[in-house]
C-alpha cells in the first residue's frame, strides 16, 4: 500500500501534542495528552486499512471497499479511551478533593532516599556492627608480666 | 477437550458479571468468587493434563477459522501459566474474604472488589489463552483497568498519588502497543499470531525490528524491566496487601509471557538476544540494588521482584530449550513466591502495625507462625535449596554455562551475586523485624490468645500458609514440573506445534 | 540414609513440643536421632574396612541433573561418624547447659537437630546439586543457631555475616560445580572424575569451587566469620564451629584432591591458604584473653593445617589429614564444651578473670588436660598419632612437601603454645587475683567433654584399628613409596624429631608470653574483616547512590525515560534503513486535508492553552475532525461512534472541570519545557515514520479480504465492521465491554468511596435540593423552580423517549446498517446526559429508576451469557446462528443470535454513562451541596507554583 501523507503528517502531531501533554504534572493536561495520543493510534490504525466505500454489503461493490478490521480495532480502542477517560476524570476530581489540586506529585519514599544519596548516606533501617560486638582481638587486658 | 479453552475466560467474567449484580449481598459475592475461582482452578488443571497428553489445543471463537476469526491457544506454556496463576489468584480471595471479615468490610468497598478482582483475573487468564494480537492486547486491557481501581480502593491519598503513576505508565505501555498493533497489521494484513509467524518472515529485515521492539518496549514496561519499571516500587506497596500480592504474582508475569510467546513465536531468528541479555543483568542488579536501599518491608519485596524478572528475561535471551526451561519454571516459581511473600508482608502489617523496618521488632518471638510464613518463602526467594527458587536459577545458570560468551557469563556473575544480594536485602528484613527486640509500639497482644486472633486472622493466615505450602510442593514436584517446562521450551523453540495446531493444513 | 534424614526432619518439627512438654531434658530425647544415626554408621564399619560402599539412589529433578544420590564410603563414614556421634553428646550436654526456662529453646532445639541432619546429608550426598543443597541449608541453620539470642545485635549481626559469607562462597561453588557437572555430563561425585576437559575453562571451575570449601571453613580469606560466630551458644560453636559445619568445607577438599590435586591450581590455592590460615589462626588464638575466642582462632588455625594436608593430593598426607580430621573434631568439641562449664558456671571466660579454677574442678581440668594434650599432640593421644603421620608424610615428599613441612611444625609449635596458654588461663591460680568461685558442674554436664577427651585418647591407644578405618579413603590416592600406617610408635624417626622440636618451641613461646607482653604488639592482619565491611557499606552506598538516580519516584521521569526508549530504538531503526518506501500519495480525497488541518490546528492549540476548558475544547474539535476523517476514509460506523464518544467525553469533562480550578497551573522550570516539548516532536516524528514506513512495507493481502463473502452467509449481517464486532471478533468485544464494567465500577469507587455511599449510585436516595446557593458555571438548578429549567425540562422528556427508542433502532439495525450495541448504547446514554443536564439527578433518576451497576452486570451477563449458551448448544463459544422462522401474523423473521451479544454491548454502553453521570454528575453535585471541599489541601509544592 502507498501511505497517505495527510494521515502521516495528522499522526505525528497528534503524537508529538500528545505527548508533550503527557509529561506535565497537571492530571488533567495528561488526560486531554492521553485522549490526544489516542486519537493518533487510531488513525495510525485506520492507515493500515485500505480506503474506500463504506464495508456494507449491498451499498457498494465489495471491490471498492474500505478494509473493516482496523475499523472494528479502532472501534474498540475508542470505548475502551472513553472507560479510561472517564477513570481518569475521577482520579482528578479525586485528588482535587483530597489535596486541592490535581499536580502528580512525587514518591515521598523516594525522595528520601535520593536525599540520603546526596548525603552520602546509608540506608538509615540497617544494622551496623557499631554496638555491642565481641572484638575478636583483644588488646586491652595487660599481658601477664605487667601485673 | 478443546471446549475447555474459554472456559478460564468465561466464568471469571460472568462471575465479574454476576457479582456486580448482587452489590448489596457480599455473602453471595463471596460465594459466587469463590466458586469461580475455584472452577477456573479445576478447568485449568484439566487443561493442563489434555494438553501434556494431547497437545496444544485450539478453540476458534464463534467458529470462525482461523486466521479469519480470534483464536484461543492452550499449549503447555499458557495451561502451565493458567493453573499457577489461578491458584495464587483463588488463595489471595480467600485472603482478602478473611482480611474484610476481620475488618468488618469497612476499608474495602467489597461491592467494587469482586467484580474487579474477577475481571482481573479473566483479563490475565484471557492474555495466557489468545492466539491473537489484538486481543492480547484486549486481555490486557481488562486486567490493566482492573488494576487501576484496584489500586485505587478507598481513594486515600497515597493510593491517588500511586495510582496516578501506575495509571498513566501503563496507559503510554497501552498506547505503545496498540501501536504496534496498528503497525503490524499495517505491515502484514493480519493480526493471528500463528500466521505472523509466517509473515514476520516475509518483512524486510529492519522493519521486523522496528516492530519487534516496539512489542518488546510495551511488555518490558507492563514485566517492570530495565529501565522501564521504575514505576512499579512507587505504586504496588501502597494497594492493600491481598491486592498488592496479586499483582506482584500475576501482572508482571504476564507481560514476560507476552515477551516469552511473542520472542519464540514471531521473532525467533534471536537477533536482539544481546540486548536482551544486557536488560536482563542490569534489571536484575539494579532491580537488587534498589531493594537493598529499601526500609518498607514492601518496597523492598517490590524491588525484588523487578530484580528477579531479570532472571525470566536471561532465560528468553539465552532461546536455548535449557534456558527457556528455566525461564518458565522460574516464572512459576516466582508467581508464587512473591504472591506468598506479600501476603506474608500484609500479615506483618497487621501484626506489628506497619512494614516500616525501623518500627519493627521481635515478631519472631511474638508470632511463630507468622515468622515461619515469612522465612520459608523468603529463604525461597533468595534461592536457598532446596526450594524452587534454587532449582529455577540452577536451571538458568546451567542454561547459561552451557551457552558460554562473555555476556552471558556476565549475566551468570550477575545472577549470582543477585540471588546473594536478595539474601542480604531480606535477612535484614528478618534481623530487624523478626529477631530484634519488640518496638514498644507494637500492638499488645503477646499472650492472649483471642486477641492474635484478631491480629492474625485464621482466613488470612490459612491461605497464606496454603501458598507456603504450594511453594514446598513446587520443590517437591520440581522433576514433572521440570518436565513440562522442558517440554514447553521444547515447543516453543519448534514453533511448529503451535503453527500445526493452528493451521493443521499448513498456514495460508 | 533417606530414612534417617526423615527422622531429622520429623524430630524437627517434633522438638518444640517435646521441648515445652519436657523442659531442657527434651534435649535427651532430641539426642537418640543423632545416636542412632551413630549406631547405623557403626552397624557399617566392616564394609567400610573393606573398602566398600553403601549407596541409596532416588530420583527428583532429572532435567537439571539433581538425583537423591548418596553414598558413603570410607573418608564420609568417618564424618557421619563425628557429626553424629558429637551431636549426640552436644544435644545431651545442652539439656545441662540451658536453663528450664530458656527463651527460644524449643526452636533451637528443632534447628540444631535439622542442622545435624543437613550436615549427614552433606558428608553421604554423592550428587554435588544435592551437596549443594545441604551445604546451603547448613549455612542456614547455623545462621539460625548463631543468632539463637536475637535481641543482642552482636548475634543478629554475627549470624548476617556467616550466612552471607559462607553463601557467597557457595554460590561460587555452585557456579563451579555447574561448570564441572555440564562438561562432565552428570553430578555424580563418584563419576565426575572421567572426562573433563583441562585448560581455562577447569582453572575456573576448581577456583569457584575452592571458594566454596574456603569460606565455609573458614580458611583465608575468610576467616573473620568464624570468631564472629561464637556470639552463638557454646554448644553451638562446638557443634558448628568445631566439629560440623567448619569441617565441610575441608571435607570437600579432601573429597575432591584425589580428582583435582594434579591440576593447577587446586594444591597450590590450598596450600597457600592454608599455610597462611594456620599460622595466622595460630598466633591470634595466642592473642586472645577470651578463652572461647581463643578456641575460635585455634579451630581457624587447625582448619588451615587440616586443608594442606587434605589437599596435598597424596596417600600419606590423606590419611594423616582424616586422621587429624577426626582428631580435631573430638578435643576441640571437648574444650569448646569446657569452656561452656567454666562459663556457665563462673561467668566469665577472660582470663585474667579467672583464678584456681583447676584446684575447685580438678574434673573439668583433668579433661581440659586431655583434650589440649591431643591438639598439641601428646603422646599416647590421637593427636600425637595424626601430627606424626602428617610430619612424616610431608617428610617424605618433594621439595615443595619439605617447604611446606617447615610451615607445618611452626604452625604445631604455635599450638602447642597456645594450648598451653588456654590451660594456664582458664585453670591457673595467677597471683594477684582471688580464686574464681565456681558453682558445681553436674557428671552430665560434664559428661559428654569427658567422653570426647576420653574418646581421643582411645582412638590413639588403638591407632592401628583407626588406620585399617581410614586406609581405605587413604588408597584413592597415587601412592608414593611406602604406605604410611597410623600407629603410636614408629620408632626413632625424623617425624618425631619434629614433633618434639615443635613441642619445645611451642612451650618456650608459651613461656615468653608469661614473661613479656611486647609479642602483644605484634598483629597480624590478614583476615579480611575490614574488606567484608568494607563490602557491605560499599553495597549500601552504591545501592542508594544507584537508587536515588534511577529511581526518581516522578511521573513525568518514567514516562520521559520510556518515551526516550522508544525515540531511541525506533527512531535509530529508522535513520538506519527505513525501509522508506517510495511510492505514496498526499491524500485519497482533498477532504482528509481539510480534516487534517482542523486536527493539527486544534490539537496544537489544546497543547498550548491555559484554561482547561479551552483545551478541552479544542481536544473536542480534533476529536470531531478525526470522526470526519472517518467519514472520508469510508467508516461511517466509527465516524458515528466517534463522533458520540467525543459527545461524551466532552460532558463528562464538563461535569468534571466545573469543579477544578479554570486555569491549569504554571508550568515549570523553562528548561524542562523545552525538554518535554522536544520528547513531544521526536515522538510525534517517530510515530509518523513508522506509520509511513509500515504501510509501504505491506504486500501480503489483508485477512479481511475474506470477510465480505463470510459476512453474510455466516455472520448474517451486512455490515461487516458490525459482524466483526459481535461475530468475527465478538471475543474481543467481550474483552473491552469488561473494560468498559471495570471502569464504570472504578469511577463509583473514586467518587463514592466508602461501601454506604455506592449504594447512591443507585440513584435511590436523591439528597434534598437545597435552595439560594449561589450558581455557578454550568451547575444546574436543582427544582428550585427556574423557568429556563423547567421549559428545558420539558423538552427534554418530550425528546427522551424518541431517543432511546432511536437508540434500539441503531442497535438493532447494526447488523446491516452503520450503527449497533456501542452507537445506541451511546445515544440513550446521551440521552440521559441531556436529562440530567436538564434537571439534576431527580431528572437523571426518574429517567433510569435502575441501579447502574446492576444495568452493566446484567449486560456483561447478556453478552458472555450469549457465548457460554452456544458452548452449551454444541457450538463453539460465542458461535452464532441465524434463525428464519415464519411466525404467524409477522412473517418472515430474520433473527442473528449475536443480536442478543449486542443488547448486552447496548446495556453496558448505557450502565457505563449512567454511571458515570451518578458518579461525576450527581455525587459530585451532592460533594458541592454539602460542601465537601478539599479534604487536606496543600498548597502545592514551590516548584509547580513558581
Amino acid at each position: 500500500m502507498s501511505p497517505n501523507l495527510v494521515y502521516v503528517v495528522v499522526i505525528g502531531v497528534l503524537f508529538g501534542a500528545g505527548v508533550s501533554l503527557l509529561l506535565e504534572r497537571t492530571l488533567t493536561r495528561v488526560l486531554i495528552g492521553v485522549v490526544l495520543i489516542g486519537n493518533g493510534v487510531n488513525v495510525l490504525i485506520l492507515m493500515g486499512g485500505a480506503y474506500g466505500t463504506p464495508p456494507i454489503i449491498g451499498e457498494a461493490p465489495v471491490e471498492g471497499m474500505s478494509d473493516p478490521l482496523p475499523q472494528a480495532m479502532i472501534l474498540t480502542a475508542i470505548v475502551i479511551t472513553l472507560g479510561i477517560t472517564a477513570f481518569l476524570l475521577a482520579l482528578a476530581y479525586r485528588s482535587w478533593q483530597l489535596l486541592g489540586h490535581d499536580e502528580v506529585q512525587d514518591d515521598a519514599e523516594d525522595t528520601r532516599i535520593i536525599e540520603l544519596a546526596e548525603r552520602d548516606e546509608i540506608p538509615h533501617a540497617k544494622e551496623s556492627e557499631t554496638e555491642d560486638l565481641p572484638s575478636p582481638v583483644y588488646d586491652a587486658g595487660p599481658g601477664w608480666a605487667e601485673r | 477437550m478443546s471446549f475447555l479453552v474459554p472456559l478460564p475466560v468465561i466464568i471469571p467474567a460472568l462471575g465479574a458479571a454476576l457479582t456486580l449484580m448482587m452489590a448489596r449481598r457480599p455473602g453471595a459475592q463471596r460465594a459466587v468468587s469463590l466458586t469461580a475461582l475455584t472452577t477456573t482452578l479445576v478447568v485449568s488443571s484439566a487443561l493442563l493434563v489434555v494438553t501434556a497428553a494431547e497437545g496444544p489445543q485450539v478453540v476458534a471463537v464463534g467458529g470462525w477459522p482461523p486466521p479469519l476469526g480470534i483464536i484461543l491457544v492452550a499449549d503447555k506454556l499458557a495451561a502451565l501459566m493458567l493453573v499457577v496463576s489461578t491458584a495464587v489468584t483463588l488463595c489471595v480471595l480467600v485472603y482478602s474474604i478473611g482480611q474484610g471479615s476481620a475488618d468488618g468490610d469497612e476499608e474495602t468497598p467489597l461491592s467494587v472488589y469482586h467484580p474487579t478482582y474477577l475481571a482481573l483475573t479473566a483479563g490475565v487468564t484471557n492474555a495466557f489463552l489468545s492466539g491473537d494480537l489484538f486481543n492480547l492486547y484486549v486481555g490486557f486491557e481488562i486486567l490493566l483497568v482492573a488494576s487501576y481501581v484496584l489500586l485505587t480502593l478507598g481513594s486515600t491519598e497515597n493510593r491517588i498519588r500511586a495510582g496516578t503513576t501506575y495509571v498513566v505508565v501503563s496507559l503510554l505501555s497501552s498506547v505503545i502497543f496498540l501501536s504496534a498493533l496498528g503497525l503490524v497489521y499495517a505491515a502484514t494484513g493480519t493480526l493471528n499470531m500463528a500466521q505472523l509467524a509466517g509473515r514476520f518472515d516475509e518483512l524486510p529485515d529492519n522493519l521486523r525490528l522496528l516492530l519487534q521492539g516496539m512489542l518488546l518496549l510495551a511488555f518490558g514496561i507492563k514485566a517492570a524491566v530495565f529501565p522501564l519499571g521504575a514505576w512499579l516500587p512507587d505504586s504496588y506497596p501502597t494497594a492493600p496487601a491481598p491486592v498488592t500480592a496479586v499483582f506482584a504474582g500475576l501482572l508482571t508475569k504476564v507481560g514476560v509471557y507476552a515477551i516469552i510467546r511473542t520472542e519464540t513465536l514471531l521473532f525467533p531468528d534471536g537477533r536482539i538476544a544481546d540486548v536482551l541479555m544486557v536488560i536482563s543483568l542490569l534489571t536484575m542488579v539494579v532491580g537488587i540494588l534498589g531493594a537493598v536501599a529499601q526500609s518498607d518491608i514492601k518496597r523492598l519485596l517490590s524491588f525484588t521482584l523487578i530484580s528477579h524478572i531479570g532472571y525470566m528475561l536471561f532465560g528468553v535471551a539465552l532461546a536455548s530449550e535449557a534456558g527457556l526451561s528455566g525461564a518458565i519454571f522460574y516464572i512459576a516459581h516466582h508467581i508464587t513466591i512473591q504472591t506468598t511473600l506479600f501476603l506474608a508482608a500484609g500479615l506483618v502489617e497487621r501484626r506489628g502495625g506497619t512494614t516500616a523496618l525501623d518500627r519493627l521488632g521481635g515478631l519472631g518471638r511474638i508470632a511463630p507462625l507468622l515468622s515461619v510464613l515469612f522465612f520459608i518463602p523468603a529463604l525461597n526467594l533468595a534461592g536457598i535449596p532446596p526450594f524452587s527458587g534454587f532449582l529455577g536459577k540452577l536451571g538458568l545458570l546451567q542454561a547459561g554455562v552451557d551457552e558460554s560468551g562473555p555476556l552471558v557469563w556476565a549475566v551468570v556473575a550477575g545472577g549470582v551475586l543477585t540471588s546473594l544480594l536478595t539474601l542480604y536485602a531480606i535477612g535484614r528484613v528478618w534481623n530487624l523485624a523478626f529477631w530484634r527486640a519488640p518496638h514498644p509500639d507494637l500492638p499488645r497482644a503477646d499472650d492472649d490468645s483471642e486477641g492474635s486472633t484478631v491480629l492474625l486472622p485464621k482466613l488470612m493466615v490459612a491461605p497464606t500458609f496454603a501458598l507456603v505450602a504450594f511453594s514446598v510442593a513446587l520443590t517437591v514436584v520440581a522433576g514433572p514440573l521440570f518436565g513440562i517446562t522442558s517440554e514447553a521450551a521444547a515447543d516453543l523453540l519448534a514453533r511448529t506445534p503451535y503453527i500445526e495446531a493452528v493451521f493443521p493444513d499448513g498456514a495460508p | 540414609m533417606t530414612v534417617l534424614l526423615a527422622c531429622y526432619a520429623s524430630m524437627a518439627v517434633l522438638a518444640p513440643a517435646l521441648v515445652r512438654w519436657l523442659g531442657p531434658k527434651a534435649l535427651y530425647a532430641v539426642a537418640a536421632v543423632p545416636a542412632a544415626t551413630f549406631a547405623w554408621a557403626l552397624a557399617h564399619t566392616g564394609a567400610m574396612r573393606s573398602g566398600g560402599a553403601v549407596t541409596e539412589v532416588h530420583p527428583w529433578v532429572p532435567q537439571l541433573g539433581q538425583e537423591l544420590a548418596f553414598r558413603m564410603t570410607a573418608f564420609p563414614w568417618l564424618m557421619v561418624l563425628l557429626v553424629s556421634g558429637v551431636g549426640a553428646l552436644v544435644l545431651a550436654y545442652s539439656a545441662h547447659y540451658f536453663p528450664a526456662g530458656e527463651a527460644g529453646l524449643g526452636r533451637f532445639a528443632a534447628v540444631f537437630v535439622g542442622f545435624a541432619g543437613a550436615m549427614l546429608g552433606l558428608v553421604v550426598a554423592d550428587d554435588l546439586l544435592l551437596l549443594y543443597v545441604f551445604w546451603e541449608l547448613t549455612s542456614v541453620f547455623s545462621y539460625l543457631l548463631i543468632g539463637h539470642d536475637p535481641t543482642r545485635r552482636a548475634s543478629r549481626w554475627a549470624a548476617m555475616q556467616a550466612l552471607l559469607v559462607t553463601t557467597l562462597g557457595g554460590l561460587a561453588m555452585l557456579v563451579g560445580f555447574i561448570m564441572l557437572g555440564q562438561h562432565a555430563g552428570t553430578y555424580r561425585l563418584s563419576a565426575v572424575v572421567e572426562d573433563l576437559p583441562g585448560g581455562a575453562y577447569l582453572v575456573v571451575a576448581l577456583v569457584m569451587v575452592l571458594l566454596g570449601a574456603l569460606s565455609k571453613s573458614a580458611l583465608f580469606p575468610f576467616s573473620f566469620w568464624l570468631p564472629n560466630a561464637m556470639a552463638a551458644p557454646t554448644p553451638v560453636s562446638a557443634y558448628l564451629h568445631a566439629a560440623a559445619m567448619v569441617k565441610a568445607g575441608v571435607f570437600l577438599i579432601g573429597m575432591l584432591t584425589p580428582v583435582f590435586a594434579a591440576d593447577p591450581p587446586w594444591r597450590e590455592a590450598v596450600w597457600a591458604c592454608g599455610a597462611l590460615t594456620f599460622l595466622f589462626g595460630g598466633w591470634t588464638a595466642l592473642r586472645q584473653t577470651d578463652l572461647k575466642l581463643m578456641l575460635a582462632y585455634g579451630t581457624v588455625s587447625q582448619l588451615g593445617m587440616i586443608g594442606i594436608v587434605l589437599g596435598s593430593g597424596f596417600r600419606d598426607a590423606a590419611l594423616a589429614g582424616a586422621a587429624l580430621l577426626a582428631g580435631h573434631a573430638m578435643f576441640k568439641a571437648a574444650l569448646f564444651l569446657v569452656v561452656g562449664i567454666v562459663d556457665k558456671t563462673t561467668g566469665t571466660r577472660e582470663i585474667y578473670s579467672l583464678s584456681g579454677l583447676g584446684a575447685r574442678r580438678p574434673a573439668l581440668a583433668a579433661v581440659a588436660v586431655l583434650a589440649v594434650a591431643s591438639m598439641i599432640g601428646l603422646p599416647p593421644t590421637f593427636g600425637f598419632v595424626a601430627k606424626e603421620a602428617m610430619l612424616a608424610a610431608f617428610w617424605d615428599g618433594g621439595p615443595w612437601e619439605r617447604a611446606m613441612l617447615a610451615c607445618l611444625v611452626a604452625g604445631a609449635a604455635l599450638t602447642v603454645a597456645y594450648g598451653l596458654r588456654f590451660l594456664w588461663g582458664a585453670f591457673a591460680r595467677k597471683p594477684g587475683l582471688d580464686d574464681t568461685d565456681a558453682a558445681p558442674a553436674g557428671p552430665g554436664f560434664l559428661a559428654a567433654p569427658a567422653l570426647l577427651a576420653l574418646a581421643g585418647l582411645a582412638a590413639g591407644l588403638l591407632a592401628p584399628g583407626a588406620d585399617g578405618l581410614l586406609a581405605p579413603y587413604a588408597d584413592r590416592y597415587p601412592d608414593t613409596g611406602h604406605a604410611y600406617h597410623l600407629a603410636l610408635w614408629h620408632g626413632l624417626t625424623p617425624a618425631l624429631g619434629l614433633s618434639l622440636a615443635a613441642l619445645a618451641a611451642g612451650f618456650g613461646l608459651y613461656l615468653a608470653t608469661r614473661r613479656t607482653s611486647a609479642w602483644r604488639a605484634v598483629k597480624l592482619r590478614l583476615t579480611s574483616g575490614a574488606v567484608y565491611r568494607q563490602a557491605q557499606n560499599g553495597i549500601d552506598r552504591l545501592a542508594v547512590e544507584l537508587t536515588g538516580r534511577t529511581q526518581r519516584g516522578s511521573l513525568p521521569f518514567y514516562l520521559g525515560v520510556i518515551l526516550v526508549s522508544l525515540v531511541v530504538l525506533a527512531g535509530g531503526l529508522l535513520l538506519f534503513d527505513g525501509p522508506w518506501p517510495h511510492r505514496f500519495r498526499l491524500f485519497d480525497t482533498p477532504l482528509q486535508l481539510a480534516a487534517g488541518g482542523i486536527i493539527v490546528a486544534a490539537a496544537i492549540a489544546a497543547a498550548l492553552a491555559r484554561r482547561r476548558l479551552t483545551a478541552m475544547v479544542l481536544t473536542g474539535v480534533s476529536g470531531y475532525g478525526v470522526a470526519a476523517l472517518f467519514i472520508f476514509h469510508g467508516a461511517p460506523d466509527l465516524a458515528l461512534t466517534q463522533f458520540l464518544v467525543e459527545t461524551v467525553t466532552i460532558v463528562m469533562f464538563v461535569l468534571v472541570l466545573r469543579r477544578l480550578p479554570p486555569r491549569f497551573s504554571e508550568r515549570p522550570l523553562k528548561k524542562v519545557r523545552r525538554f518535554r516539548v522536544a520528547i513531544g516532536v521526536a515522538v510525534g516524528v517517530v510515530a509518523a515514520g513508522m506509520a509511513y514506513v509500515a504501510v509501504g512495507s505491506r504486500e501480503a493481502e489483508p485477512i479481511s479480504e475474506l470477510f465480505p463473502d463470510l459476512a453474510v452467509s455466516y455472520g448474517g449481517g451486512h455490515n461487516i465492521v458490525n459482524v466483526i464486532l459481535v461475530d468475527i471478533r465478538a471475543w474481543d468485544t467481550m474483552g473491552e465491554i469488561a473494560v468498559l464494567l471495570v471502569a464504570a465500577t472504578g469511577v463509583a469507587s473514586l467518587i463514592f468511596g466508602r461501601d454506604k455511599a455506592m449504594h447512591r449510585r443507585g440513584g435511590s436516595r436523591p439528597a434534598p435540593p437545597k435552595t439560594g446557593e449561589h450558581v455557578k458555571w454550568l451547575s444546574r438548578p436543582e427544582t428550585d423552580g427556574s423557568h429556563q429549567a423547567i421549559i428545558l425540562q420539558v423538552v427534554t422528556r418530550l425528546l427522551f423517549h424518541t431517543i432511546v427508542l432511536f437508540s434500539i433502532y441503531l442497535l438493532f439495525t447494526g447488523h446491516n446498517h452503520p450503527g449497533g450495541g456501542f452507537a445506541g448504547g451511546l445515544v440513550a446514554g446521551l440521552a440521559l446526559a441531556v436529562r440530567y443536564l436538564a434537571g439534576g439527578r431527580a431528572e437523571l433518576n426518574a429517567a433510569a429508576p435502575v441501579d447502574a451497576g446492576r444495568l452493566l452486570g446484567t449486560g456483561l451477563l447478556v453478552s458472555v451469557g450469549t457465548g457460554a449458551a452456544s458452548m452449551l448448544l454444541g457450538g463453539q463459544v460465542l458461535q452464532s446462528a441465524i434463525l428464519d422462522v415464519e411466525v404467524p401474523l409477522l412473517g418472515h423473521l430474520h433473527f442473528v443470535t449475536s443480536t442478543f451479544f449486542d443488547i448486552g454491548v447496548y446495556l453496558i454502553v448505557v450502565g457505563l454513562v449512567l454511571d458515570i453521570l451518578r458518579s461525576l454528575g450527581a455525587e459530585i453535585d451532592r460533594h458541592r451541596e454539602s460542601g465537601d471541599g478539599p479534604e487536606n489541601a496543600a498548597p502545592l509544592p514551590e516548584k509547580e507554583a513558581a
